[in-house]
């Protein structure tokens, strides 16, 4: 599903800093993998290639069979639209839209009719769980119930990753399982491809397998 | 379309206040330039209607006084038209002369009835003073050709005129008016706000200032003029064939008069225009104020924004997608606004319009649709202009900064 090969970031600022050296990883379809380090370690700029958020230097990534690299940003934004479900530590819902509506933006973006969109976002939402609070802004929501939305509209586009960033990083404990809960279920039950970048090892224990970045390497497997 | 208007109507939604606040600089510009658009159109209306009133295609001559000794005259010689002047204009410039008439002004007289009396002053005037001024009968006819050439004892007088002289002014045709000692049938009343003028037969009232051929002024049709270069050889000719009959050189103006109304009309046409132009560069400048607060409130909701914007970038909104959101919502501002002041501005020119419909320098000061029409597009225009520069720095947004922590 993801193959990198040969990955190199530098970020050329005044002190030019090289982020990500030589970058080789293969992750295959239905697999739950989380990505640790310490921060600065280089693991948020590699979600960020894995998410075509940023672009690379040197090397090649395979996302589904497509090669991404120097994507214009109207491509870039449809792949990300289509092949990528995000989700964030912070939720980033959009706070004056309804949880529906949040979870229907993607589509809106596909050109998907109102109608229709509203229909499969209510879908996503009953499936989480979520239906009765489809009309509440994310302000109403509890932390748990806001990543639930965010996941939801992760889902929505049926993408081929879910790219999740620290998405316990702002719950307690008990929301943190129930949250990784979800996300074993997606595994193991819809075969979704999830790569969980994390700092947290309890998080990462939850996962099929632990991928550790330190100064912009991937440690061999211990 | 619904989406992009729901949309747009959530984020406006979200900031009322701050929204008001600067629609109302967009409402003030709108409004300043449809009443000045208002009023200037009254002022027009105004003078159209004046001009309307007295034809503008001719030229009106009166005699004058020579400044130049000239074929063995001295200078200072009163130069009187006669007669002879009417055949030669028409003679001589056949191509733009459609018709060649004269006056002849009379004295204060009292004009009376058994009812009551006045005093008033007639002229003697050919048919075709009615077309010339515009006269509008209010009932009878107008002096006729038949009259003038039996020099008939018949008067037309002004509506106010027959007020006064008449119990009932509807009683006014056919009746008897005394002028001086001379008895005068009532052959028509016309309408009218201003002209008290008694009208009589150009020969009549030539009987009554004692025959000869004396004329006051010639009054010129003009046909075939298009352009100023037309109305002023128009001028020079009639003047050229004046300076004939009465030997006073062509160059000197002061010889007879003429008024040149085709040409003034020319130009009062341009002051118009430049009138027409300068409402709308006041009244632009005025909104442009109003558009900088437009713009300036969209920065500031991009940069509001960017945390979302960049959350948009990163679920799949195209660049161009967010430009036209943040152009839209500029445009919606705009014109939102734009046609509340449209509504104050035709409002305030309706209570306008309803005061000064008894003045005379305005009149009707009301815009129309195609102004309408017009501020739209400005509107629309405008509103882009104000949120182009918001928009595109709202493109530069990142989808990384979905990422980053507020």
């Amino acid at each position: 599903m993801i193959t990198l090969k040969g990955i190199n970031k530098t970020y050329f600022g005044a002190v030019p800093l090289h982020v990500l050296r030589d970058i080789n990883l293969h992750i295959d379809r239905g697999e739950l993998v989380s990505i640790m380090g310490a921060s600065g370690s280089g693991k948020s700029t590699l979600l960020n290639i894995l998410g075509i958020l940023d672009n690379y230097d040197t090397g090649e990534y395979l996302l589904d069979g497509v090669l991404i690299r120097n994507l214009s940003e109207n491509r870039a934004a449809e792949l990300r639209n289509r092949m990528i479900g995000f989700v964030f530590q912070s939720f980033n819902l959009i706070s004056y839209k309804d949880a529906l509506d949040n979870v229907a933006l993607p589509l809106f973006y596909q050109g998907v009719s109102r109608k229709k969109r509203r229909l499969m976002a209510m879908e996503q939402l009953d499936r989480l769980g979520l239906a009765d609070r489809a009309r509440h802004l994310p302000g109403e929501l509890s932390g748990g119930q806001k990543q639930r939305v965010a996941l939801a509209r992760a889902l929505i586009t049926n993408p081929s990753i879910i790219l999740a960033d620290e998405p316990t990083g702002a719950l307690d404990s008990k929301t943190s399982c129930e949250v990784m809960q979800i996300f074993r279920e997606l595994n193991a039950d819809r075969g979704m491809t999830i790569v969980i970048v994390t700092h947290d090892p309890g998080v990462g224990e939850q996962t099929n397998r632990v991928i550790r970045i330190v100064d912009g390497r991937i440690a061999p497997d211990q | 379309m619904i989406d992009l208007i729901s949309e747009i109507a959530q984020v406006l939604g979200n900031n009322k206040t701050r929204t008001a606040l600067t629609g109302i600089a967009v409402v003030w510009g709108i409004f300043m330039l449809i009443v000045l658009l208002g009023m200037s159109n009254g002022v027009l209306n105004s003078f159209n209607e004046h001009r309307n009133s007295q034809g503008s295609n001719m030229l009106k001559v009166w005699g004058g006084i020579t400044s130049i000794a000239w074929q063995g005259y001295k200078e200072g010689r009163r130069v009187s038209l006669d007669d002879k002047d009417i055949a030669r204009i028409a003679a001589d410039n056949p191509a733009q002369a459609a018709d060649v008439s004269a006056q002849v002004y009379g004295s204060a007289l009292t004009v009376s009835t058994p009812h009551d009396y006045t005093s008033a002053y007639y002229m003697g005037v050919y048919p075709s003073e009615q077309r010339q001024r515009s006269l509008n009968m209010k009932a009878g006819r107008f002096i006729n050709d038949l009259d003038l050439h039996e020099r008939r004892k018949v008067v037309v007088l002004s509506s106010k005129t027959a007020e006064t002289l008449f119990a009932d002014p509807g009683d006014a045709i056919g009746s008897v008016v005394k002028m001086g000692n001379i008895a005068f049938t009532v052959v028509g009343v016309y309408n009218t706000e201003w002209d008290q003028s008694i009208y009589v037969p150009f020969t009549t009232a030539r009987v009554l200032a004692g025959g000869g051929d004396r004329i006051d002024s010639i009054v010129i049709e003009l046909k075939n003029v298009n352009s100023e270069a037309d109305g002023t050889e128009a001028e020079t000719r009639t003047r050229k064939s004046l300076a004939a009959n009465h030997a006073f050189r062509t160059d000197d103006e002061s010889a007879v008069s003429i008024w040149n109304r085709f040409n003034q009309q020319l130009e009062m046409n341009r002051g118009m225009n430049i009138l027409n132009i300068a409402v709308w560069v006041i009244g632009l400048f005025t909104l442009l104020s109003g558009i900088i607060g437009v713009s300036n409130i969209m920065f500031v909701s991009v940069r509001e924004r960017t945390h979302e914007i960049g959350i948009r970038r990163a679920i799949g909104a195209r660049p161009r997608s967010i430009l036209s959101q943040i152009l839209f919502e500029s445009v919606a501002i705009t014109t939102l606004f734009g046609y509340i002041g449209i509504f104050l501005g035709s409002a305030v020119n309706e209570l306008i319009a309803r005061l000064t419909e008894q003045t005379e320098f305005i009149s009707n000061p009301r815009t129309d649709l195609n102004i309408a029409l017009s501020v739209t597009v400005v509107l629309i225009i405008a509103g882009m202009l104000a949120g182009l520069f918001p928009a595109l720095k709202a493109l530069k947004v990142k989808p990384v900064e979905a990422l980053r922590e507020e």
